[in-house]
C-alpha cells in the first residue's frame, strides 16, 4: 500500500468516532436514496399494473381517429387483427371489446355510464374482471343474453341487487337513435378502483354489436405482453405489424400520457430527494473533514516544511475522503439491502389511493434495481469527494510558517 | 568558499502605515558550509522570522535569501517545495513527527518525496536510526517514544535526506537538561565528523556553549556576532 493510502487510512483511524459518525452521513444518506428509489420503482410497477393489467391491458388498437374523436362509428373489423395477435408470441392475450356510452336505469335511480361489450372467454386473458366478481357469475357466453355485470358502487347508486332488472340505452349507429334493452344483474364487480366501479357495466359482445348496429366490428382489441415493459417500447416491430391505413396499435405511455408522465415525475422527486441528500450529506463530511484538518493544522505545516507539495496534501485529504466513501458505501449498501428486503416484506397498504386517477388497488412493495447499487453509490462517492475538495484546497493552501507558528 | 545561506538586506515586515511591524530589519548574514550557528536573542528579536526566511517557509519584503547560490524568493511555489525537499532539514521544538507513522516511515517520507528507491531507503533509514541511537525502534510511532527519542526521530528525519542544511527551531525547549545535552552532543558530533551544518534558533545556554558562531539578534537587526574556535 502506497504511504498517502497508508496516511489517509491511519489519519481516518485517529479519531475513530468522528469517522464513524462521518461516515454514516455518508451510509445512511445511500441507504435512503436506495430505499427511495426501491419505493418508486415499486410504486411505479404497482401504477402500471393497476392501470394496465386491472382492465386496460398493455396495448390497445383502435381506428386511427377513435381516441381524438370517441365517436362510436369509428369502428374497426377484428379479424384480421385477431388473426394477427394469435402469431405475435409475446403477446400473451387479447381481447375485443366494443364501447358505448349510455344511460343505465334502475326503478331507484339512473347514470351514465360506459357500456362495454366483451368476448368473457377472451377478456379473461387480458383483465382480471373475471377474479373481480364480487357476488354472483361472470358473463357467460352461453348464457342468457341480458346478462351484464356493473361495479360495486355503481350497485349502490342504482340500488339494485343479483337478478334486478335495469335498462341499457345506447345510440344505434344505424338509426341514429337510442336502443334500450332490458338486462339482469348477473355479476357485480369490484376492482377496487373508483372510475370502473362506479361508471362502467359489461355485456356480451354481440349483444352491444346488435344494439349499436356494429355487425361484427368492434372499437378496441385490447392485449398484453409476456413482460410488461415490452409495452414500452416503442421502437418494437409489433407496432406496425398490427398497424394499418385505419388502425393503430399503441402501448401504454401513448395511451395513457398522464401515467407517463407522473412515473417521469416520480423518478423526478428521486432526483430531488437525492440533491437534497447530497447537500445535506456533503456539509456533513466537509464539516468533518475541516474538523479533522483543524486539529491537524500544525502537522500540515511540517509536511509543508520538509519539502511535501501542495498537490500531494490536496491528494492526501482526497484519498482520505475516498478511503472514508468506500468504507461508508459499502455499510449503507448493506443497509440498503436489509432495509429494502424488510419494507418489501412488509410492504406499504395506501388503501385504493388515486394518484393521476389511477387507483393503487394492491400493496406497494419496495423493488430491488441494478442502478441502486451501481449508479446510486457511484453518485454518492463522487458527492463525497466533491464535498472533500474545499477542505483539501482549504489544507493545501496552509501556510507553513503560520501552522508552524507555535515553533518557529 | 561559497556560503550554504545568505541573505543579503533581508527585511521581513508585517502591517502597513502605523501598524508596520519590522520584524526583521535589512539583515545581511552568511553562514558557511560546516558551521554550528546559534542565533540568539530575545523574544521578540526576529529569530523565528530569520529561520523562517532562510528556511523557504517565508519571502522577505526586501532584500534577498540564496541557498547554496539560488535565490530563494524568486522560486515558485512548487520549486520552493522542492528545495526544502532536497536542501533543508528542519527540526522544531516537538511534535514535529507525523504521529500515525512509525520511526522509520516518518524517516522515509521525505526520501519518498524525493523518489528515492525502497532498498535505498530502507538502507538509509536502518543506518540514520542506528546513528541517532534508535537502532530497534524503526517500528515504534512518536507516541511510543520518549521526547528525547522523538527529537532523535526529527534529526534522523532531516539527516536522511542528505540536506545542504539542518535549521533547528529550540530543538531542547522541552527536553529536560540531561536529554537535551544528550540529542545536542549528537548533533555536535554529527556537525564535526560529517561536516554538517547547523543553525539553531535558541536561548538554551547548552546550545550557546556548543555553538561554534553566535548570531545576537535584537529589534530585527543583528546586534553582535561571535566565532569561537
Amino acid at each position: 500500500m502506497g504511504l498517502t493510502w497508508r496516511l489517509a487510512l491511519r489519519n481516518l483511524m485517529r479519531n475513530k468516532r468522528r469517522t464513524f459518525l462521518t461516515a454514516m452521513i455518508i451510509s445512511l444518506s445511500l441507504t435512503a436514496l436506495i430505499l427511495t428509489d426501491a419505493f418508486i420503482e415499486g410504486m411505479s410497477d404497482a401504477m402500471v399494473r393497476s392501470a394496465t393489467r386491472l382492465y386496460s391491458g398493455d396495448a390497445q388498437i383502435h381506428h386511427r381517429d377513435y381516441l381524438a374523436q370517441r365517436e362510436e362509428s369509428l369502428a374497426i373489423d377484428p379479424d384480421p387483427f385477431l388473426e394477427k395477435l394469435t402469431q405475435e408470441t409475446d403477446v400473451s392475450g387479447y381481447a375485443p371489446r366494443v364501447l358505448a356510452f349510455g344511460m343505465i336505469s334502475s326503478a331507484a335511480n339512473n347514470r351514465a355510464i360506459q357500456v362495454s361489450g366483451i368476448d368473457p372467454d377472451r377478456e379473461a386473458t387480458v383483465s382480471k374482471l373475471r377474479g373481480a366478481i364480487r357476488d354472483g357469475n361472470y358473463l357467460d357466453s352461453d348464457g342468457p343474453r341480458t346478462q351484464i355485470l356493473i361495479g360495486s358502487r355503481l350497485a349502490d347508486l342504482l340500488e339494485v341487487e343479483l337478478g334486478d332488472r335495469i335498462v341499457v340505452s345506447v345510440n344505434n349507429q344505424d338509426t341514429q337513435g337510442a336502443e334500450q334493452q332490458l338486462f339482469r344483474v348477473s355479476g357485480i364487480f369490484h376492482f377496487n378502483a373508483r372510475a370502473l366501479d362506479e361508471n362502467t357495466a359489461f355485456v356480451l359482445l354481440p349483444r352491444l354489436q346488435e344494439m349499436m348496429g356494429l355487425g361484427e366490428s368492434v372499437h378496441e382489441i385490447a392485449f398484453n405482453f409476456e413482460e410488461a415493459n415490452q409495452a414500452t417500447q416503442t421502437d418494437r416491430p409489433i407496432w406496425s405489424r398490427l398497424s394499418t391505413d385505419t388502425a393503430v396499435a399503441q402501448g401504454w405511455t401513448e395511451l395513457m400520457p398522464q401515467l407517463a408522465t407522473m412515473l417521469q415525475l416520480s423518478n423526478s422527486s428521486t432526483l430531488i430527494a437525492a440533491v437534497i441528500l447530497f447537500i445535506l450529506a456533503g456539509l456533513g463530511v466537509i464539516n468533518g473533514m475541516f474538523m479533522s484538518i483543524y486539529e491537524r493544522t500544525y502537522e500540515f505545516g511540517v509536511l509543508l516544511a520538509i519539502g511535501t507539495r501542495r498537490t500531494s496534501i490536496f491528494r492526501l485529504i482526497l484519498a482520505e475522503g475516498l478511503v472514508l466513501a468506500v468504507g461508508a458505501i459499502t455499510i449503507g449498501a448493506i443497509l440498503g439491502v436489509v432495509v429494502t428486503a424488510t419494507m418489501a416484506a412488509v410492504g406499504i397498504d395506501y388503501g385504493n389511493m388515486e394518484i393521476s386517477g389511477v387507483s393503487i388497488a394492491e400493496v406497494i412493495r419496495p423493488e430491488y434495481h441494478i442502478n441502486q447499487y451501481t449508479v446510486l453509490p457511484v453518485w454518492v462517492l463522487i458527492m463525497t469527494l466533491i464535498a472533500c475538495v474545499y477542505p483539501a484546497v482549504h489544507a493545501a493552501r496552509i501556510v507553513p510558517a503560520h501552522a508552524l507558528h507555535k515553533s518557529l | 568558499m561559497n556560503p550554504v545561506i545568505e541573505t543579503r538586506q533581508a527585511s521581513r515586515h508585517y502591517g502597513e502605515g502605523d501598524t508596520l511591524v519590522k520584524a526583521l530589519d535589512e539583515v545581511s548574514l552568511q553562514i558557511q558550509p560546516g558551521e554550528f550557528t546559534a542565533i540568539v536573542g530575545p523574544s521578540g528579536s526576529g529569530k523565528s522570522t530569520l529561520l523562517q526566511l532562510v528556511g523557504g517557509l517565508d519571502i522577505p519584503s526586501e532584500g534577498s535569501i540564496h541557498l547554496s547560490g539560488k535565490a530563494i524568493s524568486q522560486m515558485s511555489g512548487r520549486e520552493l517545495s522542492d528545495f526544502r525537499r532536497d536542501h533543508i532539514g528542519f527540526i522544531f521544538q516537538a511534535y514535529n513527527l507525523i504521529p500515525v507513522l512509525t520511526a522509520a516511515e516518518n524517516c522515509e517520507y521525505i526520501m519518498l518525496l524525493q523518489g528515492i528507491a525502497e532498498k535505498e531507503r530502507r538502507e538509509r533509514v536502518r543506518a540514520m536510526l542506528e546513528r541517532v541511537g534508535l537502532g530497534g525502534k524503526e517500528n515504534r510511532r512518536p507516541n511510543q517514544l520518549s521526547g528525547g527519542q522523538q527529537q532523535r526521530v526529527a534529526v534522523a528525519r532531516a539527516m536522511v535526506s542528505q540536506p545542504d542544511i539542518i535549521l533547528a527551531d529550540e530543538p531542547t525547549a522541552n527536553l529536560d537538561s540531561q536529554t537535551g545535552a544528550d540529542l545536542l552532543d549528537m548533533m555536535h558530533e554529527l556537525n564535526r565528523k560529517e561536516g554538517m551544518t547547523f543553525v539553531f534558533s535558541t536561548h538554551d545556554p547548552m546550545i550557546m556553549e556548543r555553538a561554534t558562531r553566535l548570531v545576537h539578534l535584537r529589534d530585527g537587526r543583528i546586534e553582535q556576532e561571535e566565532h569561537r574556535a
